[in-house]
């Protein structure tokens, strides 16, 4: 098993209240038009470093195939090495947090949905994998036209980014 | 091969030019005949474009993902290489050849165009430590660690078009020279001049049969492609006369290198079970398992010696005569100078030199391309399915499914003798799906793992007794108001009265009532009373409703003995249904393809993927404890002698009446498997779900060696100390008691102070968590959050 608190402690590690990145995957255009923050719409996470999603290099080696070919419009390429790296790793909640945001990005909404459900059943006390997950569930409840639904997921999301935040202080202490 | 023309017949051709009125009628016969002519026309150019290209479908196994830290043996990784046609060699330079060294092996692997684009071959260097991949580099002036190496996938099988032919297509620039002049030395020397039909051939051949110096046919190579279009038995003068016609008809349209390159796809040139051989790029690698372009002059030889007769010349099954027929073309070859005197002495002194390949037919797997075949028709779109050369991709790992073949072969054997039944009348079928992702890894049909008949696994509708249990339990645990584990059940006799059937009166298999028993005990023992009588007080409609959301589209009887499995499903069926207890509640359909690429590259549209949450995790959780019960203390505990109690397993039995069917259903934290044993003609075998299936359960994971199951505890639940027999909480820092997993606000209210004389005390503190990975103490913002 990989261990879980690891990323607390990698440099690139930061949490931003507000703002409009994600952590791999662009989210649609529609539901975030660019420069214009929604309201309602609740923390956002800065990107994860691989290093803290996996300490498989086999899982980051796929990773990364996944992010070029997602960012050169190889969408269906990139779903197929993210498979590759969960048939690896079936247990890792922030791979089912990545297939989510490709299936978000495609316009699946609904498996959108599902996909993070499925990551935050295996994410623990991640709350920074779960704070993404209700991130990708509200987005996609944007899409579907459940607006009330959407704004309480991305209430979860900014909760569990502050806790995620609290824990990792708290362990920054603790060292 | 022909037999000799009698001489009478030679007559009929032998008449001298007619006069005038003569030519007259034959003119109006050939103008009457210029329907038939058109009719033969349209057929053989019909044959001929349909032919030209059609390619099988070739079915790929799972590509093996290696990886430092990957759990693989030297062996099983041996046994991989050589499934995918791995060669030995001290220098393992050229593809897909490899050396043993000393902790591991070098190796090279192929060109290989996967769904996502093509991968290049690679020198490599795989090294084994403590059963793992200890490191993995490419073998360069200075080596480099990979991080990952996909394999090329097993090839698994094929779907043929027509009438199971397979073949290999050549283009024409690819067929070696020497190939083509031999072919047209050996059997046509005038093909390049001739219009389809070869009178001086004709003619060679009458002389030298008449004259009793050879039986030769003179079929022009066009006439033989004409004859291997329509494979008939049939030999008759107006046949020949018909193929005659078509070889003229072809050569009027088509240029003499499209009728080669036809013939070299198109010639019959042996039969692998049921699967027939055509064309030389396919004989090449079935009978020298190498290109066309790497055969060696009598290997050629053997292969143009075989047109004159494919199964009398099979270099397998009769070697002489093919030995002497190699020999005869040979000469032929050094005769017609294709090739030189040095290389006749050279070839003729060669052996045979033919692969041993046990036949495989259409493929190893019948079972397994049988559930592929039925997902075709249900992921993909009909005319998707219709282009030619389809590259398939699926989930069977060859692995899992030799564990799962020997484990079912060697323990159904056992059986027999040990409990004295006829040996080999019990059968027995096995389905393996990862957990997380649904893809089937081995599926066995029977006994005969090879028999592409009967698949148990996917037409075998039995009983599924105790197995539907489950959904009974896991129904009243998503209702934690009324039920949680330990909630006393009643045992006592019961006896069910429902319109349109007889009273019901169930029975516990040790035909005991055990009065009140709690919940999880009922399930561990797989008491039939108390689960009926909680089946029946949630409702039996209620219960039987929930199958088709767990992927089950058969409806059951709407009797209540139907909540003690009295209804079929197949193997696979409850596979499904196990899916979702192992995943946490999420159903994912059962899958055995993973892609599909058309012959130019490009992936096929398949129906998306749809996973769907169809139960709770908090009482997932709760049941997947209960069920590891079922293992741990209760009818599976015998488990144990296979597998150890670490690995947590969560499963259940299940025993029909008169012990016709056992079945043993469970999960790892990695693999869903499930298990069938009785026999075909339904009669009772003797045995339990715990003496039949769940022993070849058990085999098989042994030696698949799956991960423990530690499922994440949801943020619903909770674990509470309890007396084992009273049920109530104990007072934290209690030595005694069984720790069990309760939905938050549902464990017992009413503490006990650890009572160390009642019976809870002579039960040791049992921990009943899924998990081992979960401290229980910290937080609860995710509680806040939601409540």
């Amino acid at each position: 098993m990989k261990n879980r608190s690891s990323w607390f402690f990698a440099p690139a590690w930061l949490l931003l209240l507000a703002g409009c990145a994600s952590v791999v995957i662009p989210p649609p255009e529609t539901t975030s038009p660019s420069g214009t923050q929604q309201p309602g719409e609740a923390a956002v996470i800065a990107p994860v470093p691989k290093t803290a999603m996996s300490n498989n290099r086999a899982v980051i080696a796929l990773l990364d195939q996944a992010q070029t070919d997602n960012e050169s419009g190889r969408r269906e390429a990139a779903g197929s090495s993210l498979e590759r790296a969960l048939r690896i790793e079936p247990r890792n909640p922030w791979l089912w947090l990545e297939l989510a945001q490709l299936r978000l990005a495609q316009g699946q909404y609904a498996q959108a949905i599902t996909l993070a459900g499925k990551s935050n059943s295996f994410a623990g006390r991640d709350s920074l994998v779960q704070a993404a997950n209700w991130q990708v569930i509200g987005q996609a409840r944007v899409a579907l036209g459940d607006t009330a639904g959407a704004e309480q997921a991305f209430k979860f999301s900014a909760d569990l980014a502050q806790q995620a935040k609290a824990d990792h202080d708290a362990d920054f202490k603790l060292k | 091969m022909k037999s000799p023309t009698p001489p009478r017949k030679k007559s009929r051709f032998s008449f001298k030019l007619p006069g005038r009125p003569v030519r007259l009628i034959v003119l109006l016969l050939l103008l009457g005949l210029s329907g038939y002519i058109y009719y033969l026309d349209v057929t053989i150019r019909d044959a001929f474009e349909g032919r030209k290209f059609a390619l099988p479908a070739r079915v790929y196994g799972r590509a093996l993902e290696v990886y430092a830290g990957l759990k693989l043996t030297r062996g099983q990784f041996v046994g991989e290489m050589k499934s995918i046609g791995y060669h030995e060699n001290p220098q393992p330079d050229q593809a897909a050849t490899y050396k043993n060294t000393l902790n591991g092996i070098e190796f090279t692997t192929r060109d290989f165009v996967f769904g996502d684009g093509t991968q290049p071959p690679q020198h490599l260097r795989i090294e084994f430590a403590d059963g793992k991949v200890s490191l993995l580099q490419v073998r360069g002036s200075k080596d480099a660690d990979l991080p990952l190496l996909r394999m090329e996938p097993p090839l698994i099988g094929g779907i043929y078009p027509g009438h199971n032919e397979d073949r290999e297509l050549v283009r024409l620039n690819q067929v070696p020279k020497m190939l083509t002049a031999t072919l047209i030395a050996t059997e046509d020397r005038n093909f390049y001049t001739h219009w389809g039909i070869d009178p001086r051939g004709i003619a060679r051949a009458l002389y030298k049969t008449v004259t009793g110096q050879r039986i030769e046919g003179g079929s022009t190579l066009t006439q033989q492609l004409v004859k291997n279009f329509f494979l008939t038995p049939e030999r008759t003068l107006t046949r020949k006369a018909n193929e005659a016609l078509m070889a003229l008809l072809l050569e009027l349209h088509y240029s003499k290198g499209e009728i080669l390159e036809t013939y070299l796809n198109e010639i019959f040139l042996g039969q692998d079970a049921n699967r027939a051989i055509h064309g030389f790029g396919l004989a090449s690698y079935f009978y020298f398992d190498r290109p066309l372009d790497r055969l060696e002059p009598q290997e050629i030889a053997t292969l143009v010696g075989m047109v004159k007769g494919p199964t009398v010349y099979d270099p397998r099954r009769h070697p002489d005569l093919s030995l002497k027929r190699r020999n005869v073309v040979l000469q032929i070859m050094e005769n017609q100078h294709v090739i030189t005197h040095a290389q006749f002495v050279v070839a003729r002194r060669k052996p045979l030199g033919v692969v041993e390949r046990a036949p495989a037919g259409t493929s190893p797997y019948p079972a397994f391309l049988q559930f592929v075949h039925l997902q075709l028709a249900r992921d993909y779109r009909e005319e998707d399915l219709h282009s030619e050369g389809l590259r398939i991709f699926t989930t069977l790992d060859p692995f899992v499914q030799h564990q799962a073949e020997e484990a079912l072969q060697s323990r159904l054997a056992q059986i027999e003798k040990r409990h004295r039944i006829a040996a080999d009348t019990l059968e027995g079928a096995v389905v393996v799906s990862s957990t997380q992702t649904g893809e089937i890894q081995a599926m066995v049909g029977g006994r005969d793992a090879r028999y592409a008949g009967f698949n148990r696994a996917i037409d075998a509708q039995r009983p599924i007794g105790s197995l539907i249990k489950p959904i009974i339990y896991l129904t009243a645990l998503e209702d934690p108001q009324h039920y949680t584990l330990i909630t006393p059940l009643d045992d006592s006799p019961l006896v069910w009265s429902q319109p349109g059937t007889t009273d019901w009166k169930p029975n516990n298999y040790d035909r005991q009532f055990h009065g009140q028993v709690q919940l999880r005990t009922a399930l561990a023992q797989s008491y039939n009373v108390a689960t009926a009588r909680l089946g029946i007080a949630l409702g039996v409609q209620h219960i039987l409703d929930k199958l088709p959301l767990f992927g089950i589209e058969r409806q059951p009887p709407p009797f209540a003995s139907s909540l003690l499995g009295a209804f079929g499903l197949s193997p696979v069926e409850v596979s499904q249904l196990y899916q979702t207890f192992a995943d946490g509640g999420f159903r994912t359909p059962l899958r055995a393809i993973r892609t599909i690429v058309t012959a130019d590259g490009k992936p096929l549209q398949r129906f998306p993927l749809n996973v769907e949450p169809v139960a709770p995790p908090g009482p997932v959780y709760l049941l997947t404890a209960a069920l590891q019960g079922v293992v741990r203390e209760g009818t599976a505990q015998s488990l144990v002698n296979w597998l150890p109690a670490e690995m947590n397993v969560a499963g259940k039995t299940g025993t029909t009446d008169d012990l016709r069917d056992s079945w043993f259903a469970g999960y790892t934290g990695d693999r869903v498997a499930v298990v069938w044993v009785g026999r075909d003609d339904n009669k009772p075998t003797g045995l339990t779900g715990a003496s039949g299936a769940m022993t070849v359960w058990g085999e098989m994971m042994k030696n698949i060696q799956p991960e423990p199951l530690e499922p994440v505890m949801p943020e619903d639940v909770e674990m509470v100390n309890v007396g084992p027999v009273s049920g109530l909480r104990y007072d934290a820092g209690c030595k005694s008691g069984a720790l069990l997993p309760f939905i938050k606000g549902s464990a017992p209210a009413e503490t006990s102070p650890c009572d160390t004389s009642s019976a809870d005390a002579s039960a040791a503190k049992a921990e009943a968590k899924p998990g081992a990975n979960q401290d229980t103490g910290k937080k609860n913002w995710f509680q806040r959050l939601f409540n």
